[in-house]
């Protein structure tokens, strides 16, 4: 499924004009769930026809015509898990398709670009709905622009995606009821890209806000008295908390909504419950309108290893989220007990433990310059043996690799490079880190500085997705056997981002997760973003305050960040081209040192319920997909 | 008497804004904020946040003012009666605690009534057949019981229900009940589920009593006035009860205020491991997450009820006790 992958990921002219042919409602014939059809004859719904846009979206199944009915059972973390939602739903536009090759439109029809990409169309749905029966058109895409985007109020300034070279924000037009224009001054080719992800994730004003519900919490459309009355009444300080809160879904189930599921209760509620939207846009290919599952449960757990052992005792129906990869054999064994298969759905790329260099430490003048010597970290690469962080931290799963994208992308930079530095010769790393100087050795073996101090190197860890302190030490042990004193400091997530932020850190240990979308969101190459790992802070701040402070970042960081530049207004063979160079220089560098990678270890051992068909044994899993979301969710069901 | 009741009570609010401060500072005192670790727990279930939208947020939620500003706001809040907004959950924080409250003080009372009832008789006995075989056995148990972490005991107990008996005791329902609004029917299912955590709850707090019971009452025993009420002819049960028990409560009675804030808060450990909906889980996801609105209003809460608790104490002492009268 995975290899057919050469395929566009954003194409040229016209895109995607999909599914435009009603074929499946010829006759008018539509299905619709049991209970649905029970409310149409009580005179409580119109009938699915009516229910349904003139053309919906036509939905793949994985094996089969699925039956109607049940309930998805899932777990959460709490308020903060709010994307737990986000990802089961993946409510967008556009989204990816589940090997995550190709974008698909979702809740619009289609869309097309000029030749020089300035100029996007987006086409809608004529007659789709939002879930309490209103119409869906360019209206709710032009508020969302005029009064969400554009009121300095709520958006001090707008987000990259929508932003012209000179940092206003695009031009967006109604063109008549079903189409929208997105009119830019720079070319935009990853425009679906960024689109596919405007989905109201991590608290953010999603690309299609309901206009007709939200005017009612809005300055520009509702007395201001009426609507800071209500801010107030809800405890809020400004009518911005107040709108936020009424827009975000998870937070306000009264707030209509386009997937295919609405909530019934909120995230703060101990139980998170969604129900089918009699008014979802998609049907499977005999006209069942979808969803078929009935109801989405998220189950509050306070505690992770909580939620691991219902996991474990076959509570969930299909979750991957907070399952933690150290449990993958036990729950293998209980398998049968429990009444579920395990899957696992490696990472989209990258490395699932990579060590990254402060390329701009600073507080030992000494240990900054041994870091930003490309041999060092080499040695430091060499020096690993990662055959067995393999077999110990992730149980045999996964390959030794730098973080490259996957082989089945087309970004993969190749085999050698993939491999690059990661052939394990302590040796050569020996002979490396003498040939820089470091000959002298203190009485337990630790190589001496310059200034006679021992070559120590910190590393910093957060215990985010388990085992990563393993890794650290195991690393540690093969530093300490080439002469580097290695000390491991595991802690707590704020306080390493804070020392972070205050370029106290020398090196950290995170995953490389970014491979597969180097040009969009938040990759880890360019330090212009302000991601979570940074090759330097000081880089960022260079950039940031124009050159008076910081640091200037070396030739060949300055090299990517003119790849993601040119990346940005080229095709997509242009695109592949920038960034096949971009991991060249990345893996070649040692900016960050790769480990082990492709396993399942990030949402990628799924528990699944043995009556519930239709998710796929292997697919794309990663953020920007909205795994699971990009397996199309709304065609899963359960056998009776 | 009255006047120390009144004198209390008139420091009360000023106690109330001391201690406001200081739980203001102490919620300030780890490194970052409620967004910090919002994005840290984003990247860890990876996702990535752009620095824009912290920006935005951390603007709306007004933690890019000076921690003044912030403390005046919340102080601001307070004295209008109102706990403020929960940062993660977006409601108000007496919303958020009111939910919750039924549920705790339910826990907490029948741990409480469980301790009690489990523990005077027990420790009565012990002290009145020392070194018998019961008494032994009774110190075994109590031992134990003080000496196991009860976070422990509870995993322990919950793998075995999972283990042996195939169910899973997490939370305080079954799966068909947790939001189901309340009926006969619920109520039965959470009878089944709280006896549990209550025991849990009870164990440690039993065997504290028990020993102090026991040493207490064996205090009383040698004395010479019931050498004398013996003497006397007095029956041994109704000597015992009538007399050094009603001293040996005395110890006993000056802690009981101390329930009062750990009816509210719960117990945070055992709570959030059992994964049972009360305010202890609340706080501490609150001090985790920085939400430093929701724990500053909880925090709050709880000096206010060890205030009033002690204070409750030492009326109770001076009823249960005539000797004892307040020094003004």
């Amino acid at each position: 499924m995975l290899h057919g992958f050469a395929v566009r990921l954003v194409a040229g002219l016209i895109l995607v004009l999909a599914q435009l042919t009603p074929g499946v409602a010829q006759g008018g014939k539509y299905h619709e769930a049991p209970g649905l059809a029970e409310q149409v004859k009580a005179g409580k719904l119109p009938p699915v026809e009516q229910r349904l846009p003139e053309a919906p979206l036509v939905v793949p199944v994985v094996e089969k015509v699925g039956e109607y009915g049940g309930v998805w059972r899932r777990a959460f973390l709490g308020p903060a898990d709010a994307n737990n939602y986000v990802r089961v739903v993946y409510d967008g536009l556009f989204r990816f398709t589940p090997d995550g090759a190709e974008i698909e439109p979702k809740i619009a029809a289609g869309a097309k670009s000029s030749d020089d990409y300035k100029v996007w169309t987006i086409l809608l749905r004529k007659g789709a709905r939002w879930s309490d029966g209103a119409p869906f058109t360019a209206d709710d895409i032009v508020f969302w622009y005029k009064d969400v985007l554009s009121n300095k109020d709520l958006m001090p300034s707008p987000p990259s995606w929508i932003r012209n070279a000179d940092g206003t924000a695009a031009k967006v037009e109604k063109i008549d009821d079903y189409t929208v224009r997105f009119t830019y001054d720079r070319p935009a080719t990853l425009f679906l890209t960024e689109v596919a992800n405007q989905d109201g994730a991590d608290g953010s004003y999603a690309m299609f806000l309901p206009a007709h519900y939200l005017k009612k919490f809005h300055p520009a459309y509702t007395a201001k008295e009426d609507v800071d009355r209500m801010a107030q009444a809800a405890s809020f300080k400004t009518w911005t908390e107040l709108f936020l809160s009424k827009a975000t879904l998870y937070q306000n189930p009264e707030r209509p909504t386009m997937a295919a599921w609405a909530p019934i209760s909120r995230v703060s509620d101990p139980v998170f419950t969604l129900r089918r939207n009699p008014y979802y846009i998609g049907v499977d290919k005999e006209g069942n309108q979808l969803p078929y599952i009935d109801e989405v449960r998220f189950t509050y757990f306070a505690d992770q290893q909580a939620l691991n052992l219902a996991a474990i005792a076959g509570d969930f129906d299909m979750q991957a989220r907070h399952i933690q990869m150290t449990n993958y054999p036990v729950l293998k064994e209980q398998e049968k007990n429990g009444k579920y298969r395990v899957l696992a759905w490696p990472t989209f790329g990258g490395a699932d433990a990579v060590i990254n260099f402060n390329m701009t430490y600073k507080a030992d003048p000494e240990i900054g310059k041994l870091i930003n010597t490309k041999d060092f970290r080499v040695a430091l690469s060499i020096a690993i043996n990662r055959d067995e962080i393999k077999e110990s931290v992730f149980l045999g799963l996964g390959e030794a690799r730098q973080g490259v994208p996957a082989p089945w992308h087309p970004y993969f930079p190749g085999k050698e490079w993939a491999a690059k530095h990661t052939e394990f010769n302590r040796a050569e790393a020996n002979k490396t880190l003498d040939a820089l100087g470091l000959t002298k050795r203190d009485a337990q073996g630790i190589r001496l500085m310059a200034n006679g101090k021992p070559a120590t190197i910190e590393i910093s860890v957060v215990p985010a997705f388990g085992a990563w302190p393993d890794v650290a030490q195991l690393v540690a042990r093969d530093w300490e056997a080439v002469g580097i004193k290695t000390v491991v400091q595991i802690r707590e997530r704020a306080l390493h981002f804070k020392l972070n932020d205050a370029n106290e850190l020398m090196t950290s240990l995170w995953n490389e997760d970014t491979t597969a979308f180097p040009f969009t969101g938040n990759a880890k190459f360019d330090p212009r973003n302000v991601p979570i790992l940074t090759l330097g802070p000081l880089y960022t701040r260079w950039l940031q305050s124009g050159g008076k402070e910081g640091v200037e970042p070396i030739e060949p960081i300055k090299r990517i960040m003119q790849l993601v530049d040119t990346a940005r207004t080229v095709g997509h063979d242009g695109q592949v081209q920038a960034a096949q160079e971009l991991f060249r220089i990345w893996a070649d560098n040692v900016f960050e040192i790769g480990t082990v990678g492709l396993t399942p270890m990030v949402q990628g051992v799924v528990v699944v319920n043995s009556k519930l068909h239709n998710v796929p044994t292997t697919t794309g899993n990663d953020w920007p997909l909205r795994t699971p979301g990009n397996t199309r969710t709304e065609q899963y069901f359960f056998a009776k | 008497m009255t006047r120390y009741i009144v004198q209390r009570l008139l420091l009360l609010p000023f106690l109330l804004l001391a201690y406001s401060f200081v739980i203001f500072v102490i919620m300030q005192a780890p490194p970052g904020d409620f967004l910090t670790t919002y994005v840290a727990t984003l990247s860890a279930s990876g996702s990535s946040i752009s620095g824009e939208q912290i920006a935005m947020l951390r603007h709306q939620y007004g933690l890019d003012q000076p921690f003044i500003v912030q403390y005046l706001y919340w102080l601001r809040d307070l004295l209008s009666g109102n706990l403020g907004l929960s940062l993660e959950y977006q409601r108000p924080n007496a919303e958020l605690i009111g939910e919750q409250l039924g549920l705790t003080l339910a826990l907490a009372v029948m741990s409480f009534v469980l301790t009690w009832l489990i523990a005077v008789p027990a420790g009565i006995y012990s002290a009145t057949h020392q070194r018998s075989v019961i008494d032994h056995l009774f110190t075994v148990i109590n031992y134990i019981g003080v000496a196991t972490p009860n976070f422990m005991l509870a995993l322990v107990l919950m793998w075995i229900a999972f283990a042996y008996f195939g169910i899973s005791i997490t939370g305080l329902y079954s799966p068909a009940y947790a939001d189901a609004p309340w009926s006969m029917a619920k109520a039965g299912d959470l009878l089944k589920h709280i006896w549990l955590p209550a025991l849990v709850l009870g164990i440690a707090g039993t065997a504290r009593l028990t020993r102090i019971m026991r040493a207490n009452l064996l205090d009383e025993l040698n004395k010479p006035y019931v050498v004398t009420a013996r003497a006397k002819g007095l029956r041994e049960w109704r000597l015992v009860l009538r007399y050094p028990v009603r001293l040996a409560f005395n110890p006993l009675i000056s802690t009981i205020g101390w329930y009062l804030p750990q009816l509210f808060s719960g117990s945070l450990i055992v709570a959030t491991v059992m994964n049972l909906p009360n305010i202890g889980p609340l706080l501490l996801r609150a001090l985790i997450n920085q939400d430093m609105y929701l724990a500053g209003a909880i925090l709050l809460i709880y000096s206010f009820l060890t205030i009033v608790g002690t204070l409750l104490s030492d009326i109770a002492l001076a009823m249960m006790d005539p000797r004892i009268r307040m020094e003004t």
